[in-house]
């Protein structure tokens, strides 16, 4: 594997000089946030962040999308698809855990059968590129619970890692070796390889928040009428903050918008929390209260998802525990299933 | 590859009118490129996505059965949004259609053996389909006897009344019509399915049981074919849910770990034991 030394300071000019001739998605700070955002001539990227607000799923499944467009002709509306082309992209500077669930969400969005075209031609088109935690950002961190670590190259071309004075960057796939001459050309040594490892070992030993969440498959497959989903939703507020926030959450809804002749098929976020996501037109609704739509979101992370893919559809980046505006913990949620 | 998020473009080609509430209409569709046609090959109990730009789409199951060349056919309730528009709408009109969607009735398994459809209501559409396949010529000979149990809340209300006509003069088919309450020129049968299913008492060996129709009716229904001792296994119906997507992506339709757009609509019921209660 090609591995390259850079010097700390040079990274934002890395990500400066490849928006010549990509898209660059950085870390920039607007407001009081940190969020992912196409860097702009003037941007300046700020790789000091600890988590950025919103996962950076959007990159490849944004909040509003057009699918297709229609005309309206004298026999009725005329349509034509829209799988843009997708601009030639770098992700850059994203967090190990948000890269993980790029690898859950492949799993759903690139089946055999059926592929969605639009989260794959921006996915085939961007390099990603990992920036490791080597100190644990934030206590609700719990990544190493979910198959994640804090300096992990999976779902990563390019693992950056801070070991002391430089960053150590790791080009582990083509697509990643194709970006390497951004990079200076100082090569690592051994030397850099064992800082690395030493760094590594420290932040996933720093990692104090746990959850025994590959402990709960088999007592969720069991326990779907427990009593315990009778509370947990008790304080829920159905806002879909979590939903909104997770990397891994990527329910959706297709909807028409008209304007004069012209209009688009556009697919939205839409969030299990939402009482209508399942009311049908009859009046029924399979999952008529919180009850039922808190049961689904654990379920499907938790049980669901590994029925279907064999993976946990949770990367512990903590974001739903952090921002939950009446702190429903979900790995309080776990830890309380594991003991059921 | 085709994106299965884009529809074909279909013409509204024969619009019929089903019954006396004006509800419920029968929509012929033809392709206006006759090569998508064949890209729709479908199987009995599919459904598709009826997609009406500017309004939407509904997923609804597939009336007409394969063995009918040159167009498709969905028989659709006005009920929401989409498919208010859709009875609004002229012969001539162009619109969507994207599938065929979901899994079918398991025809390899139906193959051989002694058929029991049992129908209620708006819910016969994809049986209709089933039907019309299996009595085929090219298809009669691969299915034993064929028994079809049919109830409506009224004669007004019975779908398809020409081709019930049809199947009543045919000696391959055992056909059971009935209605919850007859009205002065109806002359067959009156009482609830579940009653007619009784009376009938289909014999369970070999036999399968395919049974589709309002909850109420299935509830009904099921202990009949208990106490005859169809088995799970070989009693198979269809589930409904909010769809979206239809390709197992959108999140909304799963029930546990099964989408209904994907795995489904068809299983058996021994399939739905297996099943979290959430339907």
């Amino acid at each position: 594997m090609e591995k390259r030394l850079i010097k700390k300071d040079a990274l934002a000019g890395i990500a400066k000089k490849m928006t010549e001739g990509f898209l660059v998605w950085a870390p920039v700070k607007k407001e009081d946030n940190v969020i992912f955002a196409p860097l702009g001539k003037s941007d300046e990227p700020f790789f000091s962040y600890l988590n950025s607000k919103n996962a950076p799923k959007n990159v490849f499944f944004p909040h509003t999308e057009t699918m297709m467009k229609y005309t309206r002709t004298g026999q009725g509306m005329a349509f034509s698809s829209e799988v843009k082309k997708a601009d030639k992209s770098v992700l850059f500077g994203v967090r190990p855990c948000d890269a993980h669930s790029f690898v859950l969400l492949d799993k759903l969005f690139d089946q055999e059968k059926y592929k969605d075209e639009y989260y794959i031609a921006k996915r085939q088109n961007t390099t990603v590129i990992s920036l490791a935690c080597v100190t644990p950002p934030y206590t609700s961190c719990f990544c190493t619970s979910v198959d994640g670590e804090p300096v992990s190259s999976d779902g990563a071309d390019i693992l950056l890692t801070d070991i002391g004075g430089d960053y150590l960057a790791e080009f582990i796939t083509p697509k990643g070796e194709a970006l390497a001459k951004y990079f200076g050309d100082t090569k690592a040594d051994a030397q850099a390889d064992a800082k690395k490892a030493d760094i590594a070992a420290k932040a996933k030993e720093a990692i104090k928040s746990k959850i025994p969440a590959h402990e709960v498959k088999p007592i969720l497959d069991v326990n779907f009428d427990n009593p315990f989903w009778n509370t947990i939703h008790s304080k829920c507020l159905a806002c879909g903050t979590c939903t909104y926030l997770c990397p891994t959450c990527h329910c959706f809804d297709i909807s028409d918008e008209v304007k004069g002749s012209d209009g688009v098929r556009i697919r939205s976020w839409d969030s299990c929390m939402f009482p209508m996501f399942t009311k049908e037109t009859s009046g029924h609704n399979p999952r008529s209260s919180q009850k039922e739509r808190w049961r689904q979101r654990t379920m499907h992370k938790f049980k669901y998802y590994v029925d279907m893919f064999n993976a946990i559809s949770c990367v512990g980046c903590g974001r739903c525990v952090m921002y939950c505006p009446v702190n429903i913990d979900i790995r309080k949620i776990v830890e309380d299933i594991s003991k059921l | 590859m085709q994106n299965p998020y884009v529809p074909y473009p279909v013409v509204v080609d024969k619009i019929i009118t089903e019954v006396d509430t004006k509800d419920i209409k029968t929509f012929r569709f033809k392709f206006v490129n006759p090569e998508d046609e064949k890209k729709y090959a479908y199987i009995p109990g599919q459904f598709g996505e009826l997609s009406i730009f500017g309004k939407g789409e509904s997923p609804i199951g597939i009336a007409s059965s394969p063995t009918q060349k040159g167009y498709v056919e969905f028989t659709v309730m006005k009920a929401g949004v989409v498919t208010s528009a859709l009875h609004e709408m002229e012969e001539g009109t162009l619109m969507g259609l994207r599938g065929p969607l979901g899994n079918s009735w398991p025809l390899e398994f139906l193959q051989g053996k002694n058929i029991v459809i049992v129908g209620g209501g708006f819910a016969f559409t994809t049986l209709r389909s089933l039907i019309n396949y299996m009595l085929h010529e090219d298809n009669r000979k691969r299915f034993g006897n064929i028994t079809v149990i049919y109830g409506a809340r009224n004669p007004g209300l019975l779908l398809y009344k020409d081709e019930l006509a049809e199947w009543a003069k045919r000696a391959d088919l055992n056909l059971n019509v009935t209605v919850d309450k007859g009205d002065a020129t109806w002359k067959g049968k009156e009482g609830f399915v579940p009653a007619v299913c009784k009376e009938v008492a289909p014999n369970k060996e070999n036999a399968v049981a395919v049974i589709c129709g309002p909850p109420v009716m299935i509830r009904f229904t099921l202990p009949v074919f208990f106490e005859l001792g169809f088995s799970k296994e070989n009693i198979i119906t269809s589930l409904e849910m909010r769809m979206k997507c239809g390709i197992g992506k959108c999140g909304r339709c799963n029930v546990g770990s099964k989408y209904v757009c994907k795995d489904g609509p068809v299983f058996s019921l021994a399939e739905l034991d297996k099943l979290t209660p959430e339907y």
